[in-house]
């Protein structure tokens, strides 16, 4: 398996050339590879519902694209946006946050900032999860929060208290981490990681990539 | 440091809170620890345990600020001098809530994050993740994420995490509030076993039942203060009420038969043939009303689940007027997600549920509250209003159904009168628990579901919530409580349902479901204390004569 950081090397590249790329059939081939991918990742059933999130956006946005620079544009800003969510996906699907973060260090980030980006990657499904039982809690006392245009009278009672637990709950891990030594000098790393030949040949594939993707496609 | 010492030692330890305006939580604590394996400490909520054990680790003063007299030292270190990360493979912290010490993406780099931090290379970190593991029976959920885990098995992911740093005393915060009962006996053999290897436990914890036959040292807190120091039986021999504890029912026992020192655990007494007539009024099942109304909410067929899992197979009952019933079964049984489809918060994926005559598929989940009020396990989800009394009124207004005088009585039942004009967010657990069930019942439900109501309460709480209860039921409402606390369960419900499997494995009065091993072993549920006393004495009276119990007699 590939280091964490050639990994995102090869994400940016990948992800870079679909920006960039400016014929149509280069970003639906960008896109096939990036479903082979999935599949052959056996992530379908994780892809399935991220793109019931992301597909609505993305026809949102080809939307408003349509209406600005026509039907062509449009499909391939939808297509590109998809594909650059997808190529973050399978990124995030692949990689441990905690393998990224102490892959980083091992770059000289310091350890208090890798980690806080990789506990607020892992913290958004707690969040979620949150969110989620504040509306419960609410629509089992008569509140209106069921999606529609109602619930929005009633922001203060989802607002209000997702954001005081929010706040509580990143006090109680604060202190949690700290009980488990956080900011004790001299951490070790359970797993270390070391760039080898295949991690340089993919961030020069990654590099490779985004100049075809800028110069040619 | 050698066994037999004190190793944390707090003298004249006073402590307030920088936003409690002054009021000190703790005040003038002297306490060696650390001689003894294993040391509870008990005492109503509020009463200050928690924040005691913070500053065995030095979380307070360092993390929390305020204003704090006295000394704590740890092997000798003032802990006011010693960063709290400087003190992690001495003192281990396992907070009360799994969920909210649980970081990372797998059990596995849960357990190493501490490891790191003491700076040990790989190769010992891989075996202490391994031992640790072994230590709380998880090996097979090393690679599983945290927050996938059931209540239960979190809560061991988080002392396995504490476990490997080897610290020399243990602190666990209420380690039983949230487990089934199978499990919380697991964890007491993994505790006592933590014990016998020359470290030291502190355990704070409200149902005395589970942890004073274990332990060789009580303290009780009363309002920041220690007011009893000793041998469990000793400290247990009079237990004034105000301090909110239950005693076990073996100290009862022990005191009929004229036992001293008191035995604690219930199935080590002694019992004699004349046991039986002098103990016969500690095993009579609780009186509960029986009353059986009108049916109001019909459960068919149901199927469910919960995420990606279908936890739910074909789960059928019915809930009447006047009737208290006790949900029970493990931890991850799928109770909560039978209660979210009760409200309609949850589609059936077959089956129906019908609540007065109407299938909640049909309803909008906020409309149906109208007559189903649930009061979910955390509080916290719902306040969003300044005032108690304002909180409270958000239900029946959104619904059109305020009423004063319910409201004025719902709040003296639940004692919440001289707190309606507090924010919710700053009473304390029990109180914001107080508060959720008023908001649950003040638009005046047929049916009212409670989550856990009794987790991490006190005996206060639990006595007021047992009022609750005889009151909804005698006005004909209908309660369905969801609980892993057998002991309420059985003291406040006349009819248990257990849920195993994803069907209700059975539906009758608790000694009816008690008296099934099979039944209670495969739902993780362990008979109460008085169930086995009363099984125990019926083994006696069967066996034949009558005669003298063990022990002395007199006190009888």
């Amino acid at each position: 398996m590939l280091d964490p950081r050639a990994r995102l090397a090869l994400a940016c590249g990948w992800g870079g050339t679909v920006a960039a790329a400016g014929r149509p059939w280069t970003v639906v081939g960008a896109y096939l590879v990036l479903c082979l991918a999935v599949a052959g990742w056996r992530r379908c059933a994780a892809y399935g519902r991220w793109l019931r999130l992301v597909v609505p956006m993305a026809l949102f946005f080809g939307a408003l694209t349509v209406w600005a620079a026509g039907m062509e544009a449009g499909g391939v800003a939808a297509l590109k946006l998809l594909a650059l969510t997808t190529t973050f996906f399978l990124f995030f699907e692949t990689t441990a946050p905690e393998d990224l973060g102490s892959s980083l260090v091992r770059t000289g980030m310091p350890f208090a900032a890798a980690f806080v980006f990789t506990a607020a990657l892992q913290f958004v499904p707690v969040i979620g999860r949150k969110a989620r039982a504040v509306i419960d809690a609410q629509r089992s006392r008569g509140i209106r929060l069921e999606p529609g245009w109602a619930a929005l009278r009633h922001w203060p009672a989802f607002l209000a208290p997702l954001l005081i637990q929010a706040f509580t709950l990143a006090d109680e891990l604060a202190e949690a981490m700290e009980a488990r030594g956080f900011s004790r000098p001299g951490r070790s790393f359970h797993r270390d990681f070391r760039m080898g030949p295949a991690d340089w040949t993919a961030v020069a594939g990654a590099a490779g990539l985004l100049a075809a993707g800028i110069g040619w496609l | 440091m050698t066994a037999g010492l004190p190793f944390i030692r707090a003298e004249n330890l006073s402590y307030a809170y920088p936003a409690a305006g002054g009021r000190p939580v703790l005040e003038r604590i002297d306490l060696d620890l650390g001689a003894e394996p294993y040391l509870l400490v008990g005492g109503a909520s509020g009463c200050g345990k928690s924040t005691l054990c913070r500053t065995f680790n030095g979380l307070i003063p360092h993390f929390y600020g305020g204003r704090l007299s006295g000394s704590v030292s740890v092997g000798g270190r003032g802990t006011r001098d010693t960063p709290v990360a400087r003190l992690i493979d001495r003192v281990g912290l396992v907070f009360q809530n799994p969920e909210a010490q649980l970081f990372n993406r797998t059990v596995a780099r849960e357990i190493a994050f501490g490891l790191e931090s003491l700076g040990l290379d790989r190769r010992e970190i891989g075996r202490r993740i391994v031992d640790a593991a072994a230590a709380v029976g998880i090996e097979t959920l090393l690679e599983r994420h945290p927050h996938h885990l059931s209540g239960g098995e979190q809560h061991l992911a988080a002392l396995a995490a504490i476990l490997a740093l080897r610290p020399r005393v243990l602190v666990l915060d209420e380690p039983f509030a949230n487990l089934d009962p199978a499990t919380v006996l697991g964890l007491r053999r993994v505790l006592a076993g933590i014990g016998e290897h020359g470290r030291s436990l502190v355990v704070c914890e409200h149902r005395l039942n589970l942890t004073a036959p274990d332990a060789g040292r009580m303290v009780v807190m009363v309002g920041g203060r220690i007011v009893a120091d000793g041998p469990p039986d000793r400290v247990l021999e009079n237990l004034p009420s105000p301090w909110g504890l239950e005693a076990p029912l073996a100290a009862a026992v022990s005191r009929r038969l004229g036992l001293a020192p008191l035995h604690l655990d219930l199935d080590q007494i002694p019992l004699g043939p004349g046991a039986r007539e002098m103990l016969a009024d500690l095993t009579v099942p609780p009186r509960k009303s029986a009353a059986c109304g009108e049916m109001v909410l019909e459960v068919e067929g149901l199927a469910g689940r919960a995420g990606d899992h279908q936890v739910l197979r074909d789960v059928s009952f019915n809930l009447h007027r006047g009737e208290v019933t006790a949900l029970v079964g493990a931890n991850g049984a799928g109770k909560t997600t039978l209660v979210r489809h009760l409200n309609g918060l949850a589609r059936p994926l077959r089956g129906r549920v019908a609540v007065a005559g109407k299938e909640t598929r049909r309803w909008r989940a906020s409309a149906l509250a109208r007559h189903v009020g649930v009061a979910f396990q955390n509080p916290n989800s719902q306040f969003f209003k300044l005032t108690v009394a304002e909180e409270i009124r958000v239900g029946p207004l959104a619904l059109g159904c305020l009423d004063e005088n319910w409201l004025a009585r719902l709040a003296a039942w639940l004692h919440l009168t001289d707190l309606m004009d507090r924010a919710p967010f700053r009473l304390s657990g029990g109180e914001k628990k107080r508060v959720a069930f008023a908001a649950a019942l003040a638009h005046h439900p047929g049916i009212l579901v409670l989550d856990e109501p009794t987790a991490g309460q006190d005996a206060f709480f639990r006595r007021a919530l047992a009022d609750l209860l005889v009151r909804l039921a005698a006005e004909g409402g209908a309660v369905l409580m969801v609980t892993h606390d057998l002991a309420f369960a059985e003291r406040c419900a006349s009819r248990w349902l257990v849920l195993c499997d994803g069907v209700i494995a059975a539906d009758g009065p608790p000694e009816t479901v008690m008296a099934d091993p099979a039944l209670m072993r495969r739902s993780h549920l362990v008979p109460t204390e008085r169930f086995r006393l009363a099984a125990r004495l019926e083994e006696i009276g069967a066996a034949g004569s009558g005669g003298m119990p063990c022990g002395r007699r007199g006190r009888v």
